[in-house]
């Protein structure tokens, strides 16, 4: 049951697909990106990018294969709102072509369809892939691979220890925040009012950030963070072993796609 | 005195290094800040706007650079938007780095500059990618003059730039508020901190 620290600071995935090395991870999006790319013909009588709808599929395949289907769709919110805000104000705003659809002042016409679905669906799947890719890997692991790949450790330090200022300094700007509101600063009300609030709360959080990172200084430099040697990480990349397989499916997809558009389409 | 010849490493000390991380959390944070109290601005750049002022050019940039990656986890909707950040980090940076920022009235044309070059930066993607739409606030605004017959690039640009030029001067003197605030023996320690120096003596 007690774990020693070198267990608990280690990642152990069962999904194959969910456990695969950052790299591997890193491939498939880019080839996943390159395969969007070749699927945008226009195809129907409405010239519709109907492989990239088909395409979005595939996404969800790999999301559910994942094991992390619902993480993923979580992650997927911010994107599902611009996606929609493209269709609409494109399908409505542009204008020519034959008129699809009318209701009262709306209408849908040709043109305005097709530049939805070709921007949409563009957004959708470029941006699906790469939700995936940070849903399934952790922070921790980015960094791993990072220092794998032989970048500086100091880049890979400054990636990982932003990720935790942001959590922490969201915290501290609540506490603040509930602070000088105690102080009799409103944060309700009319717009001068508001605006009036987001100085005092953001000026002491950002000073204190600042003397924290002197004091890191220190305690960086106490440690030997900047002494130029081999350094030796607690923290170990682990392999999912489908890595091989993994690899060789996607690009033979992406190849057998790339020759269905260049022979047939 | 002989003038060392400058190079970009130097930018980059220990204490720098520890600033960037501050400066994307200060855009993250200050964006949800602003969003928080409903405030009509993204004030999403305070942080780079910050760092290119007290520590020059490279650190703005891997400042907005890194704001980019991180925020794009949660939306990647901003990947497409990496070199908007980056150009305002560079050019509020080497502005820094000539002494613009030591003057009201030189720090304001400054500002402006920086967020109309990064306002310009930022159609290509806006047009071509999303269509001239993309779901800010003033994309609205875009959206009924391209219904209305304008051109995308003519709409986002007019209504894009004018945002821009007041969120980005109430992030400088945003930062101004920041600097003033700090001691000068922690200014001292940044590249260009000793611009800013209140005794100066």
């Amino acid at each position: 049951m007690d774990k020693s620290f070198l267990e608990q600071v280690q990642i152990h995935k069962k999904n194959k697909l969910d456990g695969l090395h950052s790299k591997t991870k890193m491939i498939v999006l880019i080839l996943y990106v390159i395969c969007t790319f070749i699927l945008a013909v226009k195809v129907t009588r409405l010239q519709l990018p109907l492989y990239q709808i088909a395409w979005f599929g595939v996404l969800l395949v790999i999301f559910a294969l994942s094991g992390q289907f619902a993480k993923c769709l979580r992650g997927m919110r911010a994107v599902f709102v611009v996606f929609a805000v493209i269709v609409i104000a494109q399908s409505l705003i542009q204008p020519g072509g034959e008129i699809l659809f009318k209701l009262g002042p709306i209408t849908i016409e040709e043109h305005g369809l097709q530049k939805a679905c070709n921007l949409g669906f563009m957004v959708l799947d470029v941006a699906g892939i790469f939700v995936w890719f940070f849903q399934t890997t952790s922070h921790k692991e980015i960094a791993a691979a990072l220092r794998e790949a032989g970048v500086n450790d100091k880049i890979a330090y400054v990636f990982v220890s932003t990720l935790k200022m942001i959590d922490e300094m969201g915290k501290n700007s609540r506490t603040i925040m509930n602070a000088q509101r105690a102080r009799g600063i409103e944060t309700e009300g009319n717009l001068m009012v508001r605006a009036k609030a987001f100085v005092p709360s953001l000026i002491p959080l950002v000073l204190t950030a600042i003397t924290g990172a002197e004091e890191r200084v220190v305690t960086l430099e106490a440690r030997g963070f900047s002494v130029n040697a081999q350094k030796t990480s607690v923290f170990k990349l682990e392999k999912s072993g489908a890595e091989t397989l993994v690899l060789i499916v996607s690009l033979l997809i992406t190849v057998a796609l790339a020759a269905w558009r260049i022979f047939l389409a | 005195m002989t003038q060392k010849k400058r190079s970009i490493k130097d930018d980059f000390t220990m204490l720098t290094i520890l600033l960037i991380p501050i400066g994307v959390a200060v855009n993250v944070v200050g964006g949800n800040l602003a969003s928080l109290l409903k405030l009509p601005m993204y004030l999403d750049t305070i942080g780079t706007i910050f760092t290119g002022i007290i520590a020059g050019p490279w650190v703005g940039a891997v400042t907005g650079l890194l704001t980019n990656i991180v925020t794009g986890i949660t939306n990647p909707v901003n990947f497409w938007f990496i070199h908007v950040n980056v150009i305002v980090g560079l050019l509020t940076g080497f502005m820094a780095r000539a002494g613009w920022f030591t003057d009201w009235k030189k720090g304001l044309l400054a500002t402006v500059i920086q967020s109309v070059a990064s306002t310009i930066a930022s159609a290509p993607p806006v047009v071509y990618v999303f269509g001239g739409v993309t779901g800010s606030g003033t994309s609205l605004i875009s959206a009924v003059m391209i219904a209305a017959g304008k051109s995308i690039w003519t709409s986002f640009l007019s209504v894009e730039i004018v945002w821009t030029v007041i969120d980005r001067i109430i992030s400088w003197l945003i930062s101004l508020g920041v600097m003033r605030v700090i001691p000068d023996r922690t200014l001292v320690k940044f590249p260009l901190g000793n611009l800013y120096l209140k005794n100066k003596k």
